[in-house]
């Protein structure tokens, strides 16, 4: 079996702060693999049997290698790195657009897709439906569990149904659902990621004009943007007297 | 802006701390400057009236843990001021309740933009230095402030690379119980052997130090440190607030370089140690070995089944029965170390395969976690006997013996607990001769026996050529050891110390010695 997995990098969450303007501080916070993207790996490493080979592939930054790294120990066999200053600014149609192109050319034979549900930084969960729709083939959301008994079987949580699906060779499945407390990889495993290479490539050699990559190959204009606010109905409290304070403010909670 | 006063009420937390006795005190005090610290000691000091100094209350000894009088909580002292560089490189200014933590994640993220240049120029170099830089003492528990670290002269797990605390402070400033400063960095007041002749903004003193051959070849927080000639900040590292409230200090910061954690399993508690020791022989230089037995691994097991979330880490391998902890550099040499562990382990009964390995921060802060679910766990437990029997505390050893002795010294720790009966588990700073035995007591009746063993195991300690309380100071729960290491005759000569900047014993009476 050929496993793809296409995965991206994206900025820690948990660990970004905001300043006191409430402007999101990015500088010092770690990158890292996004978890549903790991979920999406853990799921392919979990019904690898012997001889299969899973690959990953991420569009991304020269920096975007170490998110790769990670899914080498974690049990990925070959990664794919598609970089390309070109490839910068892509909204969801040019990135699907890019994926497609890659896996046409280089992995034409495979058996199954994985993505995770959404990236954590971006939330559109638009890449997977679009890869697959450039692709022809089937998708799959919500997928959480995937068996094998008399071809292999999706079982989608669609919060009020559970649904158990065939898939057919080529089929694309989002993942939504993994371990909460992420894998450690062995000194092994991460001796056997140091020693394989991550293949980078380009626009050129993946087969695409510039005007079909990046910001020129996107469709989406963002024309203007401004931050909005939910607005909360704040009290302020100024009574002086704590006790008298906390009285107050106990009787408006209740 | 005055200090603000809070009554103390029987269940205040200002009251106890992670040794888990509870002391009793009137008012808490919580300065907000210098001045108010000044302010508040002064009036403490001529009325007589004793005054605890506390930090963030994660001490092992109850060396914050107030009997009588008022407690001063450095809580709102809690600033990063700036940053300058000197010979040594660069260092950090601060006042005291700043944590561990704080420090660490401002030096990580380069947050600098509202600190002082305390020499020219200093936060912008620190900013355009090509590597990240950090402070380099972990305590384990990274909530502690550094101000307690200083008085406490804490280590933990890098002190095998690093030092203790005491090698990071560049200067201190402090008020003495008399509401006098003193503001000295190293270098700039030297006993005349033992014999300390300095002054303050309010006095002259004279302050004569134990005779006592203070042990630096071990880690030791016994005792106030005593040496011909000594530097005055030293004299204040570990004292544990007895001689003064610190209002700030310097730090030293260190480059930074990538690391990766590793945990490495194995059969057996006798496998993991032959292990440990084949690593030391083979000089490769871990920055910190750490010990976990089997007792160690399951309680974090059952810890893990009531709490699944606890330390965020995958299960604990089914068949292990020891672990190894160890970090490394990233570098060329990394590839190298992992063929030759890779030998030894699987010698021990280990293998690479059966290990974990994490380089990105949100792992290695996983692996310190796992680190720290250790003697969490067995606090959680211990306060769960309390609500049985208040008093029982957390009975824990802290010893450290030379390297050469402690084959010897495992084996007296084994064989003394069994004498005694008494189920105990074992974790800790391997690599500095230095571990954690931890009795798991089930009643009054276990307590009573511990508390004989660990007199026995502390003779023993100081015997081997160790310290019988190597990191988490004396407080008032370890004072018999300050006469098991320097006799009557050193209790008595740190009463003089004491007293000579303390004539009213107002600040922090009982630690390490009473009046
Ligand atoms: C799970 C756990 C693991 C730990 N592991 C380690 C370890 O590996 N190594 C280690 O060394 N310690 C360890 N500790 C102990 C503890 O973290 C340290 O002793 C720490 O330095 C105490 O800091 P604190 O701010 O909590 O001080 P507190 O507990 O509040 O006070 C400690 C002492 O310092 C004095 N003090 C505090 N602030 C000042 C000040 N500004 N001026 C003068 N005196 C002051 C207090 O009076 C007291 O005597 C551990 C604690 C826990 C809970």
């Amino acid at each position: 079996m050929r496993f793809v997995v296409f995965v991206k990098q994206v900025p820690d969450t948990s660990s970004v702060g905001t300043d006191e303007n409430g402007n999101l501080m990015r500088e010092g916070v770690p990158s890292i693999l996004n978890p549903y993207c790991e979920f999406a790996l853990d799921m392919a490493c979990r019904v690898k049997g012997e001889g299969d080979i899973i690959s990953v592939v991420t569009m991304g930054p020269p920096q975007a290698e170490s998110a790769l790294f990670r899914c080498l120990e974690l049990g990925a066999d070959e990664a794919f790195l598609l970089t390309d200053r070109a490839f910068a600014g892509a909204d969801v149609y040019a990135t699907a657009k890019t994926l497609s192109a890659f896996l046409k050319k280089f992995i034409p034979d495979h058996d199954l897709l994985f993505c995770g549900r959404q990236a954590m930084d971006g939330d559109t969960a638009q890449v997977p439906a679009e890869l697959a729709s450039m692709m022809g083939c089937g998708q799959f959301y919500y997928t959480e569990d995937l068996v094998f008994s008399d071809g292999w079987k999706a079982v989608q949580n669609y919060y009020d149904e559970e649904r158990e699906c065939a898939l057919k060779k080529g089929d694309l499945i989002s993942v939504s659902k993994g371990e909460t407390d992420p894998r450690l990889p062995s000194v092994a495993d991460y001796i056997r990621a140091s020693g394989t290479e991550i293949k980078k490539l380009d626009r050129v050699d993946i087969g695409l004009g510039t005007f079909s990559v990046g910001l020129k190959g996107s469709k989406t204009r963002i024309t203007s943007s401004r931050p909005v606010s939910i607005s909360r109905r704040g009290i302020l409290t100024d009574g002086g007297d704590p006790t008298e304070a906390a009285k107050h403010i106990k009787g408006m909670v209740r | 802006m005055a200090s603000v006063v809070r009554r103390a009420s029987s269940d205040s937390p200002y009251l106890r701390d992670e040794s888990k006795i509870t002391g009793d005190a009137d008012e808490i005090f919580v300065p907000e400057t210098e001045e108010d610290v000044v302010k508040t000691v002064e009036e403490h000091f001529s009325e007589g009236r004793p005054l605890t100094i506390s930090g963030m209350r994660t001490g092992m000894c109850g060396g914050c843990v107030p009997f009588g009088g008022d407690v001063l909580t450095t809580e709102r002292l809690n600033k990063i001021i700036g940053i300058g560089k000197d010979s040594n490189g660069y260092y950090v200014r601060l006042q005291p309740a700043v944590t561990v933590r704080e420090l660490n994640e401002v030096l990580r993220k380069r947050s600098y933009s509202n600190l002082q240049n305390i020499t020219e120029d200093a936060v912008g170099d620190l900013l355009n230095e090509g590597t990240d830089f950090f402070y380099p003492v972990d305590p384990t528990e990274l909530n502690s402030s550094l101000g307690g670290n200083i008085a406490a002269n804490s280590s933990g797990p890098r002190t095998l690379k690093y030092g203790p605390t005491r090698n990071w402070v560049r200067r201190i400033r402090a008020v003495l119980p008399d509401g006098g400063i003193i503001d000295v960095k190293r270098g700039d007041i030297k006993a005349d052997g033992r014999l300390f002749r300095f002054k303050t903004d309010k006095r002259e003193l004279e302050v004569p130090l134990p005779s006592y051959e203070y042990n630096m070849n071990v880690k030791n927080s016994t005792g106030i440190m005593a040496r011909d000639g000594m530097d005055i900040v030293d004299l204040f590292i570990g004292s544990e607030g007895m001689f003064g409230v610190l209002t700030e200090a310097d730090l030293y910061i260190s480059k930074w370089h990538p690391l990766i954690s590793n945990i490495f399993f194995f059969p057996d508690n006798g496998s993991a140690y032959s292990f440990v020791k084949d690593i030391q022989k083979s000089g490769m230089e871990p920055e910190f070995i750490e010990y976990f037995d089997s007792g160690s691994l399951d309680l974090i097991r059952a810890a893990r089944k009531r709490d699944p979330k606890m330390n965020q880490m995958p299960d604990v391998p089914e068949d292990a029965g020891s672990a190894v902890f160890m970090d490394f550099p990233i570098d060329g040499a990394l590839m190298r170390k992992y063929m030759e562990i890779g030998e030894l382990s699987e010698a021990n009964g280990g293998s690479l395969e059966n290990s974990w390995c994490g380089h990105e921060l949100r792992d290695r802060e996983r692996f310190f976690g796992f680190r720290h679910s250790v003697p969490q766990t067995i606090f959680e437990y211990v306060a769960g006997l309390k609500g049985e029997d208040p008093e029982i505390h957390k009975m824990g050893t802290d010893m450290s013996v030379p390297l050469d002795n402690l084959d010897r010294m495992m084996d007296i720790y084994s064989e003394t607990l069994e004498r005694y009966g008494l189920d105990h588990v074992t974790f800790g700073h391997i690599g500095n001769g230095h571990l954690h035995v931890e009795i798991i007591l089930k009643d009054m009746e276990d307590l009573e026996k511990a508390k004989n063993a660990y007199r026995e195991l502390a003779v023993k300690a100081i015997e081997l050529g160790g310290s019988p309380s190597a990191e988490h100071g004396i407080g008032k729960i370890k004072r018999e050891y300050i006469e098991l290491m320097y006799g009557n005759k050193g209790a008595e000569e740190i009463r003089r110390t004491k007293e000579a900047i303390d004539p009213k014993w107002i600040l922090c009476p009982g630690n390490m010695v009473e009046r």
